[in-house]
């Protein structure tokens, strides 16, 4: 059985294959500032104010429009707070950030767990091997009153990678590499599964940046085999066992990818695979850059960030902006002097959440500008109308806000 | 569930937003949410004023492609359309329009029926009748699941009902 099946035939009580349909019982239900509150509407109107299925297993996050931007914002949070009270729900409020970054930092999961909430990228939770699953409004107001949801098991792809990055090449190089090669429907109704030596050595933060990225293929989840620091920070969870896939799994497709010769990458406008080498466009002028998203929002990538920018200006009259994914990233990064190196180079920091990922936060762009973006999506539209948003490292990020051009973080 | 009705048809790859235009969607009433199904295809001005209840879309392939909005299968509801019939179903569609208790089935040779004629579908067993030509086909029914839910009259409901 491949992971997914595995997880599935668990929580559905048969043992399932491939193309089945079934009912799973869910772990955790997740809902946000923005679409929980239709969500609350929904449930209303079907369930008047019976109780949840279980208050321990819903959590609600303020991750997008934080604090408040404007009074239906405003109103829209309140009526989550309210429902939280009423109900007895866990909720982080506007000063925690990224909802499924505080679902694993709080230990609200375990491997082999099933997540879904109203987060197109839920299943970023694959990164520590739960499967989380984006959905909307009907299914999570279901999910709140029955603690169920209705899914089609989905075949798998395998994908092995192998080999040593080059310095200033990591996981979103390699994800945005693979994301050229099976494009944006290359998984469609499916699960990926990642191995490989590479992938074995990567720490959380690199996980979570491949495992976020399996949306842009239309893949419904991707799992990244446990290992190394991981299985470390599984064993800290009480009863935490890691999954993994059976040796009979059957495997749709199986693609290798090997990363000594992989080149710092760029997905330019407006699809995410529409992929290039980043030398391909160098001295590209860029208006602004955004560092952070649950794409590449954690310490380690803001590291990788301040490493580039220490004792650097950002280039004038470009506006970078960084965003860590979660207060306890952001500490975290204020402890290791991360700070003091972005404040000096002449970049803004807000406080942690969703940010430039989409619209609703500060750093909109006019509809002739272009900016860098570690984000995981720059479709059309989506940052202000027309604006050319291309996808990068953190790494590649960081040097082209010195050099105010997209440029190679090698030759920084 | 058998649905008898008039035929609208359509062409491939009906996004989301020809089904439901994107500036609408703070609306929350459903009522109002109606007045805007197909808004954003050629067909705008007639749908809004010559549908009839009851009535039933036929369509190409990639239907309701586009983004996850809920809002698409709900206006066409809303507006009266019982069924939808399509070569294929975008994924979100698809399950948004089984959640909210929109019918829908895949039919491959949905060239052989014009826009006008009367069409009789059975969900169940996926016969598709075209009664204008007397032709009887045959249609690619749904899971059993996702049948059961739209039976209900939707996932909401369905979980109500179930104990
Ligand atoms: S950063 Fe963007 S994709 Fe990620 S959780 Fe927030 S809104 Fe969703």
């Amino acid at each position: 059985m491949t992971i997914i099946e595995k997880i599935f035939s668990r929580a559905s009580g048969t043992r399932v294959k491939s193309g089945d349909y079934i009912w799973a019982n869910l772990d955790l239900v997740a809902m946000r500032d923005f679409g929980g509150p239709n969500v609350v509407r929904e449930y209303k109107t079907y369930f008047d104010n019976s109780r949840v299925f279980n208050p321990e297993k819903i959590v609600i996050t303020f991750d997008l429009h934080i604090p408040a931007r404007n009074e239906l914002v405003a109103n829209n949070q309140n009526i989550l707070r309210e429902f939280a009270r009423e109900q007895g729900l866990k909720l982080f409020d506007v000063n925690n950030g990224i909802g499924q970054h505080i679902i694993i930092e709080n230990g609200l999961v375990r491997p082999g767990d099933i997540v879904i909430g109203t987060d197109s990228h839920m299943n970023l939770l694959g990164a520590i091997g739960v499967a989380g699953f984006g959905m909307g409004t009907t299914d999570i107001a279901g999910a709140m009153y029955k603690g169920r949801a209705w899914f089609r098991v989905p075949s798998t792809i395998k994908i092995v990678v192998c080999g040593e990055f080059q310095k200033f090449v990591g996981a979103k190089d390699l994800i945005l590499y693979i994301v050229k090669k099976l494009k944006t429907d290359g998984a469609l109704n499916r699960a990926i599964e990642f191995s490989g030596e590479t992938i074995e050595k990567m720490n959380l933060a690199a996980r979570i940046t491949i495992a976020s990225m399996v949306t842009e293929m239309s893949g419904d989840i991707g799992f990244i085999e446990p290992s190394g620091e991981i299985l470390e920070f599984i064993g800290k969870q009480e009863d935490a066992e890691p999954i993994t896939a059976h040796p009979d799994a059957q495997y749709d497709e199986i693609y290798e990818f090997n990363v000594d010769e992989l080149k710092p990458q760029i997905a330019c406008p407006h699809s995410p695979d529409n992929v290039k080498d980043v030398k391909e466009l160098t001295g590209t002028k860029v208006d602004q850059v955004f560092i952070g998203s649950c794409t590449n929002g954690r310490f380690e990538d803001l590291k990788i960030a301040a490493e580039i920018l220490k004792g650097k200006r950002v280039k004038p009259g470009l506006r970078l902006i960084i965003v860590p994914a979660t207060m306890q990233v952001a500490k975290k990064a204020v402890e290791q002097g991360l700070y003091e190196t972005f404040l000096y180079a002449g970049a803004v920091i807000t406080n942690p959440g969703c940010a430039l990922c989409t619209t609703g936060h500060p750093g909109i762009l006019a509809p002739d500008e272009a900016m860098v973006s570690t984000s995981n999506r720059n479709f059309i539209g989506k940052l202000g109308k027309g604006a050319m948003v291309y996808l990068a490292s953190p790494a590649t990020a960081a040097a082209t806000a010195i050099k105010g051009v997209i440029t190679d973080p090698k030759e920084i | 569930m058998i649905f008898k009705g008039r035929v609208w048809k359509f062409g491939d790859d009906i996004d989301t937003d020809q089904i439901y235009p994107g500036r609408y969607l703070p609306i929350i009433d459903k009522k109002e949410m109606a007045k805007h199904a197909m808004e954003g295809t050629t067909r705008a001005k007639e749908f809004r004023e010559n549908l009839k209840p009851g009535d039933i879309i036929v369509a190409g392939k990639n239907f309701g492609c586009g983004s996850s909005r809920e809002h698409a299968p709900v206006a066409i509801k809303e507006a009266g359309i019982v069924c939808v019939v399509a070569r294929s179903f975008a994924r979100i569609f698809r399950r948004n329009a089984v959640n909210i208790g929109l019918a829908i089935i895949q039919f491959e040779k949905v060239e052989e029926i014009k826009d006008g004629d009367s069409i009789e579908v059975n969900l169940k067993t996926g016969r598709i009748e075209d009664l204008t030509t007397k032709k009887v086909y045959s249609g690619i029914t749904v899971s059993k699941l996702e049948l059961e839910i739209m039976q209900a009259g939707g996932l909401l409901n369905y979980l109500r009902m179930i104990k």
